[in-house]
């Protein structure tokens, strides 16, 4: 009677978890990839098999080409802030450059957009972006800039770019953090001894501190480059996309096509290519954590 | 700092350049929560006309309105989802962390495996075939509806996290509790839950976290304005108030004073907590 | 003899007993969705419905209000999760037939027609409600669209209410040269430039022609093909390419391009009839302002003398738990009392006839309304009367052609080419 109590057990800690993930998690993902077999709209009760006939849909769908490009785009100008740039400035405050005190100002204040809610900062970036009357708009008259004003959020070049730059903002001093975490686990020793044979900051920078965090880097950067394709929170809130899908990303064309458009096969499809293009991500970072040890 | 620079006792241009640089940074980074607040205090027109200035009248009654307009129900909405959802998932990680650690049982590898494999879904891949659950099962439009998958999808980040600490926790342990004969339940509760401690509260914190900023979810699984959280809120709080930009400053100030607060106070926790959890 | 009397009282007061306590137990939540969660709208909704309740005291209203933009993704997921609120706001024309045609809203024909209450409306505000000649919603308010000038800046610059489209357009000129900006525009939700679109439509399309295209009954080889779609979009361009807008139209929301309207910094605003309350105490009114209908083309082959506008109205969900005491509500909203505080509260022109008088209403509001009774037939707000998909094609369109990266041709190819897919899915 113990034994069989004892044998059960174990499962019934990881049965709720398990369970949980089972309905929510994996369950939904494959009825995702059923439902992209099918067209059909939430209105109608009317299914009909399609096949891949709505992967089709999607790939001659311009929309769903810029929201790719955008989407790589995002993935590119975030890994050169998030990852290059904050290791730099993470390497800036290790290297003990400023006092501490100092250090950890910085290290707060950049810190916290991060903790903001997106909406919020969606919402208050939206109202610095204003054409003429907005905070960037107002700089650039008084600073007799005006001839680079630009309609930020209403004008398809412009409007990606505004948008991917705010997600900078949020997040570059939370990359930095982590990356003063990397460091600081770096032996301190190793630096000393290349204070002693007379490296400059910059060559210390190079050949120890890079080197030193390499696998941070490769974990971040996979990181960055998921979230890149995942994203959708601060697109929504921004430009929901607009305008004229200029800033669109999979992610919003997926939530529009499903709650606006009503094709929820097509959007399903949609989901599915996100789910396909961030398993490769993961299947990247894992092979190449496997040759680096 | 070399103690060859600093005894000669001034800033190397590429120090000052840095200096400049990070002084810019920090400025970016804090400027438009400045401005955010300055703007709150100011009437609607002053807002826009007069965007520099510090506000000629403090309108604390910009607050009261926001206040009135519906905030108070999405702060609380976004409490009681936080905090059951931080509760529950960290729970149920630390006890499928224990088990996966600390037992012995057939199956442990694919379970670990199948807990793992939940990282690499993104969540809106899962967002209309979970609305149609949520709506089959009848919770749609509760606060089930954002607990259950929020759980669901912390799981395992958080059983990671705990099971790394846990790793490090002397097997001795274990087995000195069995053999005074004592069971696992009692052992998780007493033995292992005490111990990790720290790591339940960075995970706790992480989750908490992820829980109150969660956008897509909140957005697509509840839609009555007495359940929703105040991230989804605020965006029909500010469409509500279009006209009356100061007013819906006061709303987003009211959203973030709490964590903004939170932050301040625990800095070092908190950055701690989130980069140590991060790391790992 | 007496036994048997009070054994028959007793079960007549133990019977009444139960019937009233199942009456008391018997009370019915009816839930009630509109899109007014502004505080002076929403004041208005309140006390209707708190005297509702205080005159049916079984009947407890739940009420709900989201803005505008976000109700149309608001109501389609709901009826998407079965959960559709009881009575709830709908605008007229495709939007509305939509729920009709997906059996989502409660066929009311005989409850309107078939008692008084259809003496509180006039057949022109319903009609719009109608789908196959069944009716499935009651109109709250009657909307239409005007261009409103400063009265002040059109003196100053010696410019008369246009006529003409060409007029219209010299005017802007005038204004512009003048170093006036001529039209405050506010196109961040494109439904801003919709409106306008959907005017030069109105008065460029046959009419018959232009309502088969939309509802999608036009054969697949003609649909969307008339010259006058092409023209209409071409007219709106110009607009935007001679300057006549403000800068940034895109990104500014309608909201701060009526500011800045208001404060007298622009000339003109297309504004809607129930907006014209919200001008009340600004520098406008101090300068005084008036309106004309955009003007139409002598030679434009739709209906000059169309306005743009539409009934709003409310509809009751076909699988409500409570349509007695729904429509009750529904009733009560509309009744002439209620009517009359809507306009007083809100501003907005009620569609309960004899609500707009001068005891409820200034003089602006009454001209509107007279302007828009006289009108030979309105065109419905295009956003709401396209399929919801060419819709979105032709407002992404709009936001292009405004930014100069797509021309009126390439446009209207592409609202065609959805609306043939639209009509290949309804399997029509």
């Amino acid at each position: 009677m113990m034994a069989i109590q004892h044998r059960m057990v174990p499962y019934l800690f990881v049965l709720p978890a398990i369970i949980l993930l089972l309905v929510f998690v994996y369950g939904p993902a494959v009825e995702n990839v059923i439902y992209s077999l099918y067209a059909w709209s939430s209105m109608s009760p009317d299914w009909r098999f399609v096949g891949f006939g709505n992967y089709g849909e999607l790939f001659a769908n311009p929309i769903f080409w810029t929201a790719l490009l955008n989407n790589i785009v995002y993935a590119v100008v975030s890994v050169l802030f998030q990852v290059a740039f904050a290791l730099g400035l993470a390497a800036v405050l290790q290297a003990g450059v400023f006092g501490p005190r100092l250090r950890s100002f910085f290290r707060t204040t950049l810190f916290l957009p991060s903790i903001l809610p997106v909406t919020v900062v969606g919402l208050l970036w939206q109202l610095i972006h204003q054409p003429t009357i907005g905070l960037i708009d107002q700089l650039l008259y008084t600073t007799g800039l005006e001839s680079l004003s630009h309609v930020w959020l209403g004008e398809e070049r412009t409007a990606l770019i505004a948008v991917v730059m705010v997600s900078q903002w949020q997040w570059t001093g939370y990359m930095m953090a982590l990356f003063m975490v990397a460091i600081a686990a770096i032996p301190r020793d190793l630096y000393e001894a290349l204070e002693l044979e007379g490296a400059s900051k910059l060559q210390t920078f190079r050949h120890l501190t890079v080197p030193g965090v390499r696998e941070s880097t490769l974990i971040f950067t996979v990181i960055t480059i998921f979230g890149a394709f995942k994203v959708f929170d601060i697109v929504w809130v921004m430009t929901a996309g607009g305008p004229n899908h200029a800033s669109e990303v999979l992610g919003t064309h997926m939530y529009r096509s499903a709650f606006r458009d009503d094709v929820v096969g097509y959007a399903s499809a949609v989901a599915t290519v996100i789910f396909f293009l961030t398993i490769s991500v993961g299947y990247v970072q894992l092979k190449l954590q496997r040759d680096h040890g | 700092m070399t103690v060859a620079a600093k005894s000669r006792g001034g800033l190397t241009p590429a120090h000052a350049a840095l200096l400049i640089l990070f002084w810019l940074l920090a400025g970016a980074s804090v400027y438009p929560l400045f401005w955010l607040f300055m703007s709150s205090l100011k009437s609607s027109p002053e807002m826009f006309g007069s965007t520099w200035a510090l506000p000629e009248e403090w309108r604390w009654s910009n607050y009261a309105a926001a206040w009135e307009a519906g905030i108070s129900q999405y702060l609380v909405s976004s409490v009681i989802v936080t905090v059951l959802s931080t509760i529950l998932v960290v729970f149920l990680s630390a006890a499928a962390a224990f088990a996966l650690v600390v037992l012995k049982f057939r199956g442990k590898t694919p379970i670990y495996a199948a807990i793992l494999g939940g990282l690499i879904l993104p969540p809106e891949v899962a967002l209309f075939p979970l609305f149609k659950t949520l709506n089959t099962l009848g919770i749609y439009n509760t606060y089930l509806a954002l607990i259950i998958p929020y759980v669901a999808f912390g799981i395992p980040f958080t059983t990671f996290l705990i099971r790394a600490y846990m790793v490090t926790i002397p097997a001795e342990l274990n087995e000195a509790s069995i053999m005074d004969g004592a069971g696992p339940v009692w052992t998780f509760f007493h033995v292992h839950l005490p111990l990790c401690r720290p790591i339940l509260a960075s995970a706790a914190l992480i989750e908490a976290m992820r829980v109150w900023n969660e956008f897509i979810f909140a957005l697509t699984f509840v839609e009555s304005e007495s359940v929703k959280t105040i991230t989804i809120g605020m965006m029909s709080f500010a469409n509500a108030l279009r006209g009356d930009w100061a007013v819906l400053m006061a709303g987003l100030a009211i959203s973030i004073i709490p964590i903004l607060i939170t932050f301040l106070i625990m800095q070092r926790q908190f950055i701690g907590g989130l980069t140590q959890g991060a790391i790992k | 003899m007496k036994p048997r009397k009070i054994a028959s009282a007793l079960l007549i007061s133990g019977f009444s007993l139960m019937a009233l306590s199942a009456q008391a137990f018997a009370e019915v939540t009816i839930s009630f969705l509109h899109k007014w969660p502004e505080p002076q709208n929403l004041a208005y909704f309140e006390q209707a419905v708190k005297a509702f309740e205080a005159s049916h005291p079984n009947i407890k209203v739940k009420m709900e209000a989201v803005a505008d933009e976000p109700y149309k993704d608001k109501i389609r997921v709901l009826m998407a999760s079965d959960q559709v609120p009881d009575v709830y706001f709908s605008w007229s024309g495709e939007f509305g037939k939509k729920f009709a045609r997906g059996g989502r809203a409660l066929d009311i024909t005989d409850a309107v027609y078939g008692s008084d209450w259809t003496a509180v409306f006039s057949e022109a505000s319903m009609g719009p409600f109608k789908y196959k000649d069944k009716l499935y919603g009651v109109p709250i308010n009657v909307d239409s669209k005007y261009m409103l000038y400063n009265k002040k800046i059109f003196a100053d610059n010696g410019i008369a209410e246009p006529k003409t489209f060409a007029e219209f357009v010299a005017a802007c000129q005038k204004l512009k040269d003048a170093g006036v900006t001529p039209i405050a525009f506010g196109n961040q939700y494109p439904w801003a430039a919709a409106h306008y679109i959907g005017d030069l439509f109105g008065k460029l399309v046959p009419n018959a022609t232009r309502l088969a295209d939309y509802e999608l009954s036009s054969p697949a080889d003609t649909i969307y093909t008339d010259p006058g779609y092409v023209e209409g979009l071409t007219k709106f361009k110009e607009l935007n390419d001679s300057g006549y807008f403000n800068r940034g139209s895109n990104a500014l929301s309608h909201e701060i391009a009526r500011g800045s309207f208001s404060a007298g910094r622009t000339a003109m605003m297309y504004l809607e009839l129930v907006e014209f309350g919200q001008l009340k105490g600004t520098k406008l009114e101090q300068d005084g302002w008036d309106f004309f209908a955009l003007p139409g083309f002598p030679d434009g082959k739709g209906d000059q003398g169309l306005l743009t506008g539409a009934p709003d109205g409310f509809m009751v969900s076909a699988k409500s738990g409570h349509p007695k005491e729904a429509l009750e509500f529904l009733k009560f909203l509309t009744s002439p009392e209620q009517g009359a505080d809507y306009v007083k509260m809100t501003g907005m022109t009620s569609a309960v006839i004899g609500s707009v008088t001068k005891d409820t209403a200034d003089a602006a509001t009454l001209k509107g309304l007279d302007v828009l009774n006289k009108a030979s037939g309105l065109a419905l707000w295009i956003d709401t009367d396209m399929d919801a998909r060419s819709t979105e094609v032709l407002l992404a369109g709009s936001q292009a052609i405004l930014n100069g990266t797509e021309t009126p041709e390439q446009v209207m190819a592409k609202v065609r080419e959805t609306a043939l897919a639209v009509k290949k899915d309804r399997g029509e």
